[in-house]
């Protein structure tokens, strides 16, 4: 189905529709070149939803995907003209090399050296998904970057004054007509739209853990062991094949809540202390972890899990099983574990050139 | 002479009979206006309203409660208009959304008056006497993504970014009740001393949790029936009372409850807002 020979492969999420040059293309995907095949191709890319990943959340007919949106949507999402004083890109604080999560700051900062109360979270397999942030407060992908874009933060400014910003340069009004024809005028939805789908085609499917579920290649013995320590102690909430089940949970890190999470969205002290499952694919990349980054390594978050975590009235039912806190998990049931979230990490997805 | 006149009266009758005939045979569709007129009523009496500018400390209205208020800015979305007819005439307005405009869904601001005027058009043949509107924008609208015309975020003043929707309502002025301290305010900051800021919205209604829709949708009958055929533009002619926002099912206290934002606190007046709005009459 794909060709992942070379060092080229190309990103298994680009279908590229091709009428012309067919025997050529077959050329260069012989010679393992597909990315050149991408430039050559006619000028839509698709997204390629992998059987075994959920539906498709993302209402594509909307928007539909070309070269000159995802690349459009790409150089948006890298431009620090984007913030108030030109200083803050969303791939500030979203680096590719890390799954497009914040290694150095914790949490991370925006303009002003100013920062957030949270950590950036990874942007991968977006497609699938309908609630965004910590706290579900924005239920479409295409006002994810409004939040960040005007929070005072992060980017701090206004959507109207990039816009202006925006129609003022040379290099954009071109792009953005070449990727909506029909438009003499950049306005926002129109930016929102080229960021989603540049976002949309972050697909992140190629792990040791994705290979081995498609049968081209077998776990470990040791990381097979993790997986059903995964399966049995962990499946629960980060269950499925983006390794969340979309709910909003307390995970017993705090008795009282500086933060309120959910509660903020929702409105109900039901939901205090409550943050999005986050998914778990690259997690070996996206350090730091939890909603506040308080966690630097896995060994940490695991040993929360088997002795840190603080009662609650909010606090997930799985983490308080016959009146006992947390997760039992023996130091091996833990080295275990860690050896098959290392299959989770897709090299090919952080190296993606196209990206 | 006489006979002249009267073969011309005769002629005339028969021809207008004969247009009238055919005029009902051939009838297209029409237009129709649909007026949305914010006043102040005050003492039984409708005023026109006034805005002022942010900050003014003169005081024309008062709320429920007896404090006296002023307004910088009203704005509200007007969606998913039905008529209806006694012989079962009905027009839905066409509600769609995407990049590149918004269509059915109005935006009214006080401070342009010809916003308060929603033209429709293609409105088949026929006798309506009756209205139904959403005030807010619905869920098909929120989560159709990013939209252009009255629901650009970067222009309309209407998105709520933090918890992604579109305010249904938006009112702001000054009262000398209030202790200020308002955010996120369009005319009014946290140092205005006496801001009142209510931006009522909330698309969401979740089932055992507190997320609110402050979306109403309201229907109202019309005391006379609005002709629509070729040719013919009667106006429906809506009014909203301001004054009513402050007070009715719910009296709102300027001292406390001044600075809304999140739907749970604008449930309140959002709970007032069907009795504030109300046919008045038809001009055909």
């Amino acid at each position: 189905m794909f060709n992942r020979e070379g060092p080229f492969a190309a990103p298994p999420q680009f279908k590229v529709m091709r009428t012309v040059f067919l025997a050529a293309a077959i050329g260069l995907l012989l010679a393992a070149c597909q990315r050149a095949e991408i430039e050559a191709g006619k000028e839509v890319y698709s997204l390629n939803k992998p059987d075994y990943f959920p539906d498709i959340a993302y209402p594509m007919a909307t928007n539909p995907i070309t070269k000159a949106g995802f690349e459009l949507g790409k150089k948006l999402f890298n431009d620090p003209r984007l913030s108030l004083d030109n200083s803050i890109a969303c791939s500030n604080c979203h680096v590719k090399a890390v799954a497009f999560t914040d290694p150095q700051h914790n949490p991370s900062v925006g303009i002003f050296e100013q920062s957030g109360s949270r950590n950036a979270p990874m942007i991968a397999n977006m497609a699938f998904q309908s609630e965004f942030l910590w706290n579900g407060g924005v239920s479409h992908l295409d006002f994810v970057p409004v939040f960040a874009i005007e929070n005072e933060k992060e980017m701090g400014e206004t959507l109207a004054d990039v816009i202006r910003k925006l129609n003022r340069t040379d290099d954009y009004p071109p792009l953005f007509k070449k990727a909506f024809p029909k438009i003499d005028t950049i306005t926002s939805p129109y930016m929102l739209k080229a960021l989603s789908q540049y976002m949309l085609l972050l697909v992140s499917d190629n792990s040791k853990y994705d290979q081995s579920v498609r049968g081209e290649l077998q776990l470990t013995a040791e990381e097979a062991a993790g997986l059903d320590i995964f399966n049995r102690k962990c499946a629960n909430c980060h269950s499925g094949a983006l390794f969340t089940n979309h709910d909003f949970l307390n995970n017993g890190l705090d008795s009282v809540f500086e933060d309120e999470g959910r509660a903020l969205i929702s409105e109900t002290d039901d939901d205090l202390g409550k943050f999005k499952v986050p998914g778990l694919r690259n997690v070996t990349l996206t350090a730091p972890y939890m909603h506040d980054g308080r966690f630097k390594t896995l060994q940490q978050v695991l040993n929360h899990y088997r002795s840190g975590v603080k009662d609650a009235p909010t606090l997930a039912p799985e983490l308080k099983k016959n009146g006992q806190l947390g997760i039992p998990l023996t130091d091996d049931e833990v080295e275990k574990l860690i050896l098959f979230l290392e299959t989770l990490t897709d090299y090919d997805f952080v190296s993606n050139p196209v990206f | 002479m006489k006979k002249f006149l009267f073969a011309v009266v005769a002629f005339s009758i028969a021809f207008s009979i004969s247009s009238c005939k055919k005029d009902t045979a051939e009838t297209g569709p029409g237009a129709i206006d649909i007026e949305f007129d914010n006043i102040a009523v005050v003492d039984g009496i409708q005023r026109q309203l006034s805005l002022v500018t942010p900050g003014s400390a003169s005081y024309t209205y008062q709320n429920g409660m007896g404090q006296d208020f002023n307004i910088n800015l009203l704005r509200y979305y007007i969606s998913n208009i039905k008529l209806e007819g006694p012989n079962g005439e009905l027009f839905e307005d066409h509600v769609h959304v995407d990049v590149s405009g918004t269509e059915g869904i109005y935006l009214v601001d006080e401070s342009d008056l010809s916003t308060g005027v929603i033209n429709l058009e293609d409105v088949p043949a026929g006798q309506y006497n009756k209205i139904t509107f959403t005030v807010g924008v619905d869920e098909d609208g929120v989560q159709e993504g990013a939209a252009g015309g009255v629901l650009d975020p970067a222009t309309c003043h209407m998105f709520w970014n933090w918890n992604s929707g579109y305010i249904a309502m938006k009112f702001e002025g000054q009262s000398p009740v209030s202790n200020g301290g308002t955010s996120g305010g369009e005319t009014v900051d946290g140092t205005s001393p006496n801001g009142i800021v209510y931006h009522v919205g909330g698309w969401r209604d979740m089932p055992g949790t507190a997320f609110v829709k402050n979306n109403k949708t309201l229907t109202f009958g019309f005391d006379t029936n609005a002709r629509v055929e070729k040719g013919l533009q009667p106006r429906v002619h809506m009014v909203f009372d301001v004054l009513s926002l402050f007070k009715g099912q719910n009296m709102i206290d300027f001292t406390g409850n001044h600075n809304v934002h999140k739907p749970v606190d604008g449930q309140p007046v959002a709970e007032n807002i069907p009795a504030a709005f109300a046919f008045d009459h038809v001009h055909q």
